[in-house]
């Protein structure tokens, strides 16, 4: 599903060469649920940012759902895209918008048929249990609720693979607890989960496979 | 699709706001100008077709052939390129020209001692011969008969309203192209604005891997839009500005062109103001840039 092997990420600043990523490689396979954890600056957002293409690397292998991603034309990065779920922090969502909106927002540019729009949406919604708040707009959501609608739009075109980074960041504990239990839910589904966080005791929380990162390299890959 | 497209499209326009309003003024500026330029520029361009068909050459003859001479003489003169009609006109029939022509007055006439007026040829040019080259070429080879005097008569009034038809038509041109760039930079900037207020649609749109043809669409349609408000805003100004000034410049018109009447643009011409106004529109909403993924 994911592989890395080697690879590297330096940021050039000028003549300044900042590494972002040192040598790293892993392999995540179908189905799994697995924990990218370390401090701020490790490496994390990076790391994931390459997967999706929003990144190339400098060195090394990228392979995600049996494509390598540096290579991909603009064309193929999209259809890539549209076989991941991605979250982030910040839930992103259209201010103008209602939640249902925003969700068939994503539906609406991919082409989905109008009919099938409201029934896909509802039932992202019912998957993280905000269905109640379908015409709620971003600014009347609490920030728990407003992570939850992002997660709808992430997962409403049932993504074979899910890409959370620090999805709980801006969460109180019962909040993120709550959302750690939606996604449990999506990867018992089938979705293959791969989750980014600072918090490490959420993480251990998980009982997932963890990779463990710091200042760009790869330290731990447990469980 | 299209129609979400095109509700994007409307919401992007509502988004630029000012900007999309005085990029609309400008292409609606800019295709007046090219349509007002376009309606003196086509009237002008019927007188000269009018005045074409009417234009005369005059052979002066030396002496007053006789008339199995002046039939040989037409017929040669029917010989010459660029020549539709030749007719001969006596020193008689001249004189009786004259004088009805000068009507209650043809007495003075009456009182010559000599009929002064000479023979001629009235020459009546064909298309090719009616065409400023044309007519210099005619009247060179109509003063090389060896019968004729003089020759008068010539297009070069014609071809001075030619002129003036080209340039008119060159002014509007170079007007309507200064306001067209400036009226599609101006929808640029406010694609570019919109495309600034957008930026959130635009990353999600990218993360969810929508093609770039949807993500670039409702910015192309949106200055498509901008465009065609542009161009039937113009068309409206121009049909406001022939019903008023029409009757009021047309008795001058009459007197100084010989047009009974002053012509508005055709159906066709107001087609290309419309695509003109959509396409300028367009090329403005495709030349916006954002940032995009390495």
């Amino acid at each position: 599903m994911i592989e890395l092997h080697r690879v590297c990420k330096v940021y050039g600043v000028g003549p300044v060469r900042v590494p972002a990523l040192s040598d790293i490689s892993f392999r995540i396979n179908k189905g799994e649920f697995t924990v990218l954890t370390g401090p701020s600056g490790s490496g994390k957002t990076t790391l994931l940012r390459l997967l999706y293409r929003a990144d190339v690397p400098s060195e090394g292998e990228v392979e995600v759902l049996g494509q390598r991603v540096p290579k991909l034309r603009r064309s193929a990065v999209a259809a890539l895209r549209r076989s991941i779920g991605i979250v982030f922090q910040d839930a992103k969502l259209l201010p103008d918008r209602t939640v249902f909106e925003n969700i068939a927002f994503v539906l609406r540019v991919l082409g989905t048929p109008r009919r099938e729009i409201t029934q896909r949406a509802f039932e992202a919604l019912r998957a993280v249990g905000l269905s109640s708040r379908a015409q709620a707009y971003p600014s009347q959501l609490s920030q728990g609720e407003a992570q939850r609608a992002a997660l709808a739009r992430a997962i409403v075109r049932q993504p074979p693979l899910l890409l959370a980074d620090e999805p709980t960041g801006n969460l109180d504990e019962g909040m993120a607890a709550e959302l750690i239990e939606v996604i449990r839910d999506i990867w018992a589904g089938g979705t293959t989960v791969l989750l980014a966080t600072h918090q490490a005791r959420l993480a251990l929380q998980l009982k997932r496979r963890l990779l463990v990162m710091e200042d760009g390299r790869l330290l731990k890959d447990q469980g | 699709m299209l129609l979400f497209l095109l509700g994007e499209a409307f919401r992007d326009l509502r988004r630029a706001g000012r900007v999309a309003a005085s990029a609309v003024v400008l292409i609606t500026l800019s295709l007046t100008a090219v349509g007002g330029f376009w309606v003196l520029s086509s009237n002008l361009g019927r007188a000269v077709a009018e005045w074409r068909d009417r234009v005369r050459m005059i052979v002066y003859l030396k002496g007053e052939p006789a008339p199995a001479e002046a039939q040989a003489l037409v017929d040669r003169a029917r010989e010459l390129p660029g020549v539709a009609s030749a007719r001969y006109i006596s020193k008689t029939e001249a004189l009786a020209t004259l004088k009805s022509t000068l009507g209650k007055d043809a007495a003075v006439a009456d009182q010559l001692p000599s009929n002064p007026l000479p023979a001629s040829l009235e020459v009546t040019p064909s298309a090719t011969g009616a065409t400023p080259e044309g007519a210099r070429a005619l009247v060179t080879s109509l003063a090389t008969l060896p019968e004729a005097e003089e020759v008068a008569g010539g297009m070069d009034w014609v071809q001075r309203l030619t002129q003036w038809q080209q340039l008119l038509a060159t002014i509007g041109l170079g007007v309507g192209a200064v306001l067209g760039v400036a009226a599609v930079l101006t929808v640029t900037t406010s694609t570019t604005l919109v495309l600034h207020a957008r930026r959130n649609e635009t990353e999600i749109m990218r993360l969810v891997g929508a093609p770039e043809l949807v993500i670039r669409l409702p910015l192309f349609l949106q200055g498509m839009l901008q465009g065609l408000l542009g161009a039937l805003v113009a068309i409206g100004a121009l049909t406001a500005g022939y019903v008023f000034f029409a009757p009021r410049v047309e008795p001058l018109v009459t007197l100084t062109l010989g047009l009974p009447k002053l012509t508005f643009l055709k159906p066709l011409a107001l087609a290309t103001l419309v695509a003109a106004g959509t396409l300028l529109g367009g090329c403005g909403g495709l030349l916006a840039r954002g940032r995009r993924d390495p």
